[in-house]
């Protein structure tokens, strides 16, 4: 099938090619099997996706359709409501070579309860393939959700990381992607800030090299009355890399009290990457607060000078700092585990999934 | 609960009045061939211009219509008379300009402004050129500021067709090919070489005609090392029926140039504004926007700057009003296409009784641009829910060696701030009604003195409120 994706929730003019992006001859067969470590306190069963309330996600209809034709089960993860879950929900997808797949994931936290998640999307160095994912969510009312996604697939993959949840009244969701490796990487997000004083903090890390495309299309939905949204982007761009963020704070009628942030910073290592990013605020309400900004480019001469007069060359210090915006977002991962594994396959030490 | 200010629409009431068409010349409505012939004729076009409009015409048929935007459902090409001819020629004194056409720009202040700040105006209504006259001592200069029509059959015609929708392809856009087959009036403004034109130019369209459309196109080229301050205006009467504003602007900034081009706009709320602005900047150029829009139904309104020589640079100052019945669609584009160039983009927007306010830009950094700077700031304010404020700002980096900053806020009054000026002696409706206009202070500074205070005419004086 041929895919649009990541669509701008309000599209400007065509001659940027910044409205959506495209796939054709999407073909899966199947899902992957996924590694699960389940503590305790968390119930699994697997439903269909019929199963499941409607939600919009960040990636757009045409995914939802792909996950709905290819008949895969929903693999779904609920707390109990007042639980305190005490380990991490781990869900590891170790993609092969030249496979096809779709995969997906409800997660439930239940009133008062919290759940930690972390989705790891690898695969060998240089593998192609296919594989997409959807994962859906529901922040139940005090509940809390802290998902945290990391992707480093092969240089020949194409993926498409799709995600959409609710936040219901006090509900808070934390989302962490961090983009390290892929060839062709999608990344759609689209979170309904439904209740009162629900809230979305999102810090989305990526480094993209070679000639690797990344995609991203962040959605807060903001309906409840004071809520608030945090999403900050950070990268780096090397080699051929080409990168779009649209980012969208819609702040809809009703939504009165509440406040958006939204904020992305990027590194062009090389002359030769290109970077778009489409910051957008939607506003119908007034007693509300939006506010969006990026830089994009360069380092900044007084840093560089700085260094450079300490002793680095430029090359040192452009790396230095490379490291630094991805580091800043794996500092935010709470589990040590996951955090020791992100910092082991940064330092060029991967042990998941290695032939 | 903190109580409301109510903040007026902005006070129409002395641009709205009309005349009669009385003996003008009205083309039928619609578009067709025929009727681009008819227009080609009536304005006597060489026979390249009567080409370009029948290839454009030919564009128009088959671009498809934005979707991008606000809706123009509303406008029917097939309801609207694409040229109305006053029955008047061109004058160079005031005294020989038909009474009624007169006293419309005498209500306007524009013969007052030619006599105390301009150095040349042009006044058209509907489709046709009333006066044009420049001060003598900016045509001892050597500037020449003349209609179009008749620039295409004097000395310049040869420039006129090097430039002519050049910056502007019908090609661009479906309004940008309908302005080729139908375009009329407009002016032409060269500058030669090393000539600093202190005092500004201006161009007021007028358009009077019910269910008309306005197409003039402004063609300015300033050689190098030369400045020019360009002022334009447009207004018009409420009519129940659509209108169409479809005008084209074409600048050429020589190298080391300025040209300054400051727009008030201040349509009525029938009138469909779909207009194209776009300067070429070469080497160490400039061009600066001062751009005001208040009126219209819809707006389609985003000049264009392209840095084409190295060291060019282009500002971008604009505030936008949305009231009740407006969907104003406004913002800029910058494209650097050389090294060393830089864009400063600063605009406010304000949304009020339901109007939409749209923010919307686009900055592209071509690869060939090193050491570009770019930097956007874009405020909004929202003064009730009943209202829409929409910030989409784009931008396109394809060189490392660049500096790109962009910020945005969208929000209310900040209570805050009339807490202070309440605590320092201001009642509530003055403290909240001077933010407001302090807000818009951005273009009202950078407009020569005159015109700040007819801006202020639009806004401020306006914003007196009352609680409830």
């Amino acid at each position: 099938m041929n895919m649009t994706l990541n669509r701008l929730p309000s599209i400007t003019w065509y001659w940027l090619k910044m409205n959506n992006g495209s796939l054709e001859g999407v073909d899966p067969a199947g899902e992957v099997s996924v590694k699960e470590e389940i503590p305790s306190q968390i119930t699994a069963e697997t439903l269909r996706l019929e199963d499941l309330p409607e939600q919009a996600t960040g990636m757009g209809k045409d995914m939802t359709a792909l996950v709905r034709t290819s008949g895969v089960p929903v693999h779904s993860y609920a707390t109990a409501e007042n639980q305190q879950a005490d380990g991490v929900l781990r869900l590891g997808y170790a993609f092969q070579h030249e496979a096809r797949s779709v995969n997906a994931v409800s997660l439930r936290a239940a009133k008062h309860s919290s759940l930690t998640v972390v989705q790891d999307f690898s695969s060998v160095r240089d593998a192609e393939g296919f594989a997409a994912a959807q994962t859906r969510y529901l922040v139940e009312e005090g509940a809390v959700l802290k998902l945290i996604q990391i992707e480093r697939l092969g240089s020949g993959y194409t993926f498409l990381n799709d995600i959409g949840g609710r936040v219901e009244n006090s509900g808070r969701v934390e989302l962490i992607h961090l983009v390290l490796d892929g060839g062709h990487t999608y990344l759609g997000v689209q979170t309904d800030l439904a209740g009162y004083k629900s809230a979305l903090k999102a810090d989305i890390g990526y480094r993209v090299g070679g000639d690797h495309t990344l995609d991203i299309n962040y959605f807060a939905n903001h309906t409840g009355k004071k809520t608030t949204c945090d999403i900050n982007a950070r990268g780096v761009l090397r080699d051929h890399a080409r990168k779009v963020f649209r980012g969208t704070i819609d702040l809809k009628k009703g939504s009165s009290g509440s406040v958006g942030n939204e904020k992305e910073d990027v590194l062009m290592m090389d002359d030769t990457v290109r970077n778009q990013t489409l910051p957008v605020i939607l506003c119908t309400e007034e007693d509300v607060v939006g506010n969006h900004g990026a830089t994009i480019g360069r380092l900044d001469e007084s840093v560089l000078f700085y260094l450079q007069s300490r002793g680095m060359d430029r090359e040192a210090v452009y790396e230095m700092m490379a490291d630094a915006r991805v580091a800043s977002v794996v500092h935010l991962i709470e589990d040590g585990r996951t955090r020791a594994e992100v910092e082991r396959y940064l330092g060029g030490i991967s042990d998941s999934n290695e032939e | 609960m903190a109580e409301k200010t109510y903040v007026a629409d902005i006070d129409r009431s002395m641009y709205d009045f009309r005349y009669d068409e009385k003996d003008a010349y009205r083309i039928e409505e619609g578009l067709s061939p025929e009727i681009v012939e008819q227009i080609s004729k009536e304005k006597n076009d060489p026979q390249w211009m009567h080409d370009f409009r029948m290839k454009s015409l030919e564009i128009y048929n088959h671009t498809q219509m934005p979707d991008w935007g606000p809706s123009i459902e509303g406008l029917n090409m097939k309801n609207i008379a694409t040229y109305v001819r006053p029955n008047t020629k061109m004058a160079n004194d005031w005294d020989s300009v038909p009474e009624e056409i007169k006293d419309t720009f005498e209500r306007l202040g524009i013969p007052q402004a030619e006599r105390k700040s301009l150095a040349g105006v042009g006044a058209q209504y509907d489709s046709e050129l009333v006066y044009h006259n420049v001060q003598d001592f900016a045509e001892k200069l050597g500037v020449v500021y003349s209609d179009i029509e008749s620039a295409l059959h004097g000395p310049y015609a040869d420039m006129i067709r090097e430039h002519f929708m050049k910056l502007v392809p019908p090609t661009d856009h479906k309004f940008a090919a309908l302005h080729g087959a139908v375009w009329s009036g407009g002016s032409f403004v060269y500058v030669p070489e090393g000539v600093h034109l202190e005092i500004p130019l201006q161009s007021y369209f007028r358009l009077n005609a019910k269910g008309a459309g306005q197409f003039e196109h402004t063609l300015i080229i300033v050689e190098d090392n030369a400045y020019l301050h360009f002022i334009e205006g447009c207004s018009a009467p409420k009519y129940n029926v659509a209108n169409l504003h479809a005008g084209c602007v074409e600048l050429f900034v020589g190298k080391n140039s300025t040209i300054r081009y400051s727009t008030i706009e201040n349509w009525s709320k029938n009138m469909y504004n779909l207009n194209t602005k776009r300067a070429k900047v070469e080497e160490g150029g400039k061009i600066e926007w001062v751009s005001g829009s208040f009126g219209s139904h819809v707006s389609y309104l985003y000049p264009m700057s392209v840095l084409a020589g190295r060291g060019a640079s282009s500002e971008f100052t604009g505030v936008t009003f949305a009231g009740k019945g407006q969907n104003l669609d406004t913002g800029c584009k910058v494209v650097h296409n050389a090294p060393d160039t830089t864009s400063v983009v600063n605009t406010r927007s304000i949304s009020k009784g339901g109007g939409i306010s749209t923010f919307r830009s686009a900055v592209v950094i071509n690869p060939q641009a090193k050491n570009s700077k770019s930097s956007t700031s874009c405020q909004s304010l929202m003064l009730d829910s009943e209202s829409r404020s929409d910030t989409i700002p784009a931008m396109d980096v394809k060189t490392q060696q660049a500096d790109v900053g962009h910020e945005a806020k969208i929000g209310r009054i900040s209570d805050e701030a009339v807490f202070y000026l309440m605590s320092r002696g201001l009642p509530e409706d003055d403290a909240r009604a001077l933010i407001v206009s302090g807000f818009a202070d951005n273009v009202g500074k950078e407009l020569p003195l005159e015109y700040a205070v007819e801006m202020n005419n639009l806004i401020r004086l306006e914003m007196k409120g009352t609680n409830g």
